[in-house]
């Protein structure tokens, strides 16, 4: 009882406390500090060296939401997010329960397929995929770049299912089955009530996923189809730092708070410290 | 006996994963596919006649192989302390207590910051006219923005590594924190049982288990940075040239024959991903424990 | 799927081959050609106009979405939609589009100059010629060397003129109160003022790298008429010569540039440079009026001469909505278009017109039009303008401009 979390006696308590102090103060500036610069930024009307703050305050970009570019992006990114999410998880799911079947060479090989969208660099993934949709008529739509932020988020997802199907126990599928229950009580019945936790989370990654794509919508969108990160990427590349915070805070604390919520559901609903 | 005797002889299960894979694959294949082509000039803008040539002259242009050396330089510091971070919030906050849970928040919040977002506020932190030059100005460190050390558009892509670590290290340190949660646990207190000193136990129990299972994150934080292009656009020097640079440099290049060039290069950002992801592969089949 | 993209890419290269017979556009236009105007307009009533231009300064956006869109909706039932898009994307995306088979494109409208009409026309991207039927056409200032070539390149009514723009230095009143005025005297400042000049790599560096060029060339004149391969030979030795025995001087030793001309304006109005540098004279009008520019900052034309040029309209051979986008071109001619467009407080971009061709209450109207103090006086900017050359000097001077600067 004592051997559990007397595992945290390193390092030792005395120069411990200090360094973790001081790291905690440099956590809480590196981590706040940029989000509290981007508020700044998005409220300041001149903002120029040497001034610590700005010297003229506007809150000109904010109240523009509605009528200039951010607040259609927003929409626009949402809205593609969460289908991707739920999309993706869909798909994901009976994927990465395939993989998570294979074994030996095989697995290893289904494994490197399901990272390879993840990793490739996203210029050049779009560049392919953008000739691909053209041809099919989805180049420059919504749908085409739904299509190609699934890319990444079903491998991603897929990696992800093939952790969970891992770890699970497949004699309860077994069992389910020898009791008489057809495929399809199975699912509704037995596995998905236990996926309940690894869904949501799926469906979560899936919207950070698309939420943070830049490079697949500005090629395959072909410009036209607006997300919030090619939003902001503009205006930083155009100057305009205000507008560029704004929608940069746009982008930023809806995840964070959705993240945060799901760790406090999570750490309400498991036992080991999250 | 030939793979597809072999696959028509093994089970269903394994045809339904490779056939999972396979869908999971394509659209990169797709895209190495045509990345190909355009290098061979059949086809994108600037395609001319078929032939290597292409190949040729951007593979010996010295632009892509420094471009190529700042491209691993600057992933490899920005793995490195990004790593560093990670390993040093879970090791030294791992406690249940809520100065260890907001810690652990903390250093998780970066998480969702785009590479974008990320590389404009690098620009606004760390430029020599930045916050922290300000800051430095009105305590009377500095006169001027030029004393300040250059860490934009800078040699060795520092800020970008910087930045880049900052935000690399959250997803690094979710991984982490969990390793220490659950891995690890049970062999420790395994080992304090049989006696074993805390200093003891970190070097040669934690620490092997921390950085196993790190290994494959990071691999991909590795590539995640090295295939980067907005923070990239937003930091990075004008020369070298990082390989994302690079291939848009190529890309909106006036002279159209040249064109087919970012894509050769593309082909090269391509090939490290690939290898990166084998090797992501590799260590995670060697070091995951609860793989069948 | 490597041979599924190699056949979408080989039938992409057969039709190129063919021409631009399949383009909807294309085929459009020449059949509009053949109607009256009426036609057009009735033609264009009630339809989207899709318009590929640079969104990246809120003045320019908000005088296209907030004073252009709202008038073509109500007076020509036209939904005019604005995505981004910079010259050489356009190019790159109408080439994947047409090597995807697409006839029919995304854009109709696209805003273009020098070297993306160059490509554009080489590749038969666009669709014309259309502009010399515009009513509003009579009103351009035809005789002007500016407007009339576009980068030494005859028009040839395939791309409509839009606006006209200079090129000026930019500098802060407050901290140099004399700046130079003429190449030589920044060299001069240059010199004194170690690690405060610089200049981008994007197209307004290169646009100034070509002020160097003409001056160092003996003037203009001497690098009219095509591309001359010795005659660009020797004046880019000189424009060397001149940059690397500044360079030492430069911001940063002169071994990195900021990317483009916005990382400019934050490094100049940050203090970490004097001068800034703008395509459009004016632009310090609008910069310092959204808070980006410190209010001191000023206008610089060099005495040895800068750069005009104009920027144009094209419409895409693939477009889906040529007639549409044609009266969308003549509305932007149209003397209340560009009258609003060069009012300081909108985009302050030049205009096209001949002031003396325009109806008596218009030319009026210009007479009146305010002015900022921050602007360049009229006469000055004519006096110095000199017209662009041949975009083939562009693209060499950009690429042996970098692989002098970067080892190569």
């Amino acid at each position: 009882m004592t051997g559990s979390r007397a595992a945290t006696a390193f390092p030792p308590p005395g120069p411990g406390r200090v360094v973790r102090g001081v790291l905690l103060v440099v956590l809480v500036a590196t981590s706040l500090g940029p989000l509290v610069l981007l508020a700044i930024w998005s409220i300041s009307g001149r903002w120029l060296y040497p001034s610590l703050l700005p010297t003229e305050y506007s809150a000109a970009s904010w109240r523009a939401l509605g009528t200039e570019s951010l607040g259609p992006a927003l929409v626009t990114s949402g809205a593609l997010a969460v289908v991707a999410g739920l999309v993706g998880c869909m798909l994901a799911l009976p994927l990465g329960r395939a993989l998570a079947r294979l074994r030996g060479w095989r697995r290893h090989v289904g494994a490197v397929a399901a990272f390879l969208p993840v990793a490739a660099p996203p210029l050049a993934l779009g560049t392919g995929l953008q000739v691909v949709l053209l041809s099919v008529g989805l180049g420059g739509t919504a749908t085409g770049v739904l299509l190609a932020h699934l890319v990444p988020a079903v491998g991603y997802l897929s990696l992800f299912f093939l952790g969970t199907f891992t770890l699970f126990d497949a004699r309860v599928e077994a069992e389910a089955r020898t009791l008489g229950a057809t495929p399809w009580q199975m699912w509704r019945h037995v596995l998905l009530p236990m996926l309940r936790g690894p869904i949501a989370e799926a469906v979560a990654l899936g919207f950070l996923i698309s939420w943070g794509q830049f490079a697949l919508t500005l090629v395959v969108g072909g410009g036209a189809v607006r997300a919030l990160p090619l939003e902001v990427f503009s205006l930083v590349r155009a100057g305009q730092d205000r507008a560029a915070a704004v929608g940069a805070l746009l982008l930023v604390v809806p995840p964070v708070v959705g993240l945060a919520a799901l760790r406090w559901a999570a750490r309400r609903t498991t036992v080991a410290p999250a | 006996m030939s793979i597809f005797m072999r696959l028509r002889r093994g089970s269903d299960a394994d045809l339904m994963g490779l056939g999972a894979g396979l869908v999971l694959a394509t659209p990169v294949l797709v895209g190495i596919g045509y990345a190909a082509a355009a290098s061979l000039g059949v086809a994108g803008p600037g395609a001319s006649e078929a032939g290597v040539e292409r190949i040729e002259r951007v593979l010996t242009e010295s632009a892509t192989w420094r471009g190529l050396g700042l491209t691993l330089w600057v992933a490899a510091l920005a793995t490195a302390l990004a790593t560093a971070g990670a390993v040093l919030v879970a090791v030294l906050f791992r406690g249940v207590g809520w100065l260890d849970r907001v810690a652990r928040g903390l250093a998780v919040l970066p998480l969702p910051v785009p590479h974008l977002v990320a590389g404009a506020l690098g620009v606004w932190v760390l430029g020599q006219s930045g916050e922290i030059s300000r800051v430095l100005a009105a305590v009377g460190a500095v006169r001027m923005p030029a004393e300040v050390p250059a860490l934009v558009y800078d040699r060795w892509g520092l800020g970008l590594a910087l930045t880049m670590a900052w935000k690399e290290s959250a997803f690094l340190a979710v991984i982490a924190t969990a390793l220490l949660a659950t891995r690890s646990l049970d062999v420790e207190e395994a080992a304090r049982t049989l006696g074993a000193g805390p200093v003891h136990t970190f070097v040669r129990i934690t620490w092997p288990i921390l950085w196993r299972g790190l290994l494959p994150a990071v691999i991909a934080v590795f590539v995640f940075v090295a295939g980067s292009y907005e923070a990239a656009m937003l930091l990075a020097p004008s020369d070298p040239l990082l390989l994302p640079l690079l291939v848009a440099d190529r890309a909106s290049d006036p002279d159209l024959g040249r064109r087919g060039d970012a894509y050769v290069v593309s082909l090269l950002l391509l090939g490290i991903a690939v290898l990166a992801v084998v090797a992501h592969e590799w260590t995670r089949a060697r070091w995951e424990p609860l793989d069948p | 799927m490597v041979l599924m993209a190699a056949v979408t890419a080989c039938g992409g290269r057969e039709s190129r081959e063919t021409g631009a017979n399949g383009d909807r556009g294309q085929a459009t236009v020449e059949a509009l050609a053949r109607l009256p105007w009426d036609s057009v307009l009735g033609r264009a009533r009630g339809t989207e106009v899709v318009w590929r231009m640079w969104r990246g300064d809120p003045s320019i956006n908000a005088y296209v979405d907030g004073w252009v869109a709202p008038r073509l909706r109500d007076r020509y039932g036209i939904t005019l939609r604005a995505v981004e898009g910079q010259g050489p994307e356009i190019v790159n995306q109408l080439v994947v589009e047409r090597e995807a088979g697409r006839h029919t494109g995304t854009a109709s409208l696209l805003w273009i100059n020098g070297e993306t009409f160059s490509n554009l026309r080489r590749e038969q991207l666009l669709a014309g010629p259309w502009a010399g039927r515009l009513p509003n056409a009579a009103y351009v200032d035809s005789a002007s060397p500016i407007v009339s070539r576009d980068f030494e390149q005859d028009p040839a009514g395939f791309e409509s003129p839009w606006g006209r723009v200079q090129f000026a230095l930019i500098y802060d009143s407050a901290r140099t109160p004399v700046p130079p005025r003429s190449l030589t005297e920044l060299a001069a400042w240059i010199r004194a003022h170690p690690g405060r000049f610089t200049h981008d790599q994007g197209f307004t560096g290169i646009t100034f790298l070509k002020v160097v060029l003409y001056a160092r060339a003996g003037g203009v004149t001497r690098l009219q008429g095509g591309f001359d391969s010795t005659r660009y030979a020797a004046a880019r030795r000189d424009v060397f010569a001149w940059l690397d025995s500044l360079r030492p001087f430069f911001w940063r030793d002169g071994a990195t540039y900021p990317p483009d001309v916005a990382a400019m304006h934050r490094l100049f109005a940050n203090r970490e440079i004097d001068f800034s540098m703008s395509n459009n004279q004016n632009e310090v009008v609008t910069k310092v009026r959204q808070g980006i520019l410190p209010p001191t900052s000023r206008a610089l034309l060099l005495t040895d001469g800068t750069i005009a040029n104009t920027h144009y309209l094209g419409i895409s051979a693939n477009a889906p909505n040529s007639a549409g986008a044609m009266v969308v071109a003549d509305f932007l001619l149209s003397p209340e278009a560009q009258l609003e467009k060069r009012k300081p407080d909108a985009w302050a971009d030049g205009m096209v017109l001949d002031a003396t061709r325009l109806p008596d209450e218009w030319r009026a109207r210009f007479a009146a039009m305010e002015t900022d103090p921050r602007q360049v006086p009229r006469d000055s900017l004519a006096k110095y303008a000199r017209p662009e050359i041949s975009p083939r000097y562009h693209a060499r001077l950009a690429a042996d401009w970098r692989a002098h600067v970067r080892a190569r």
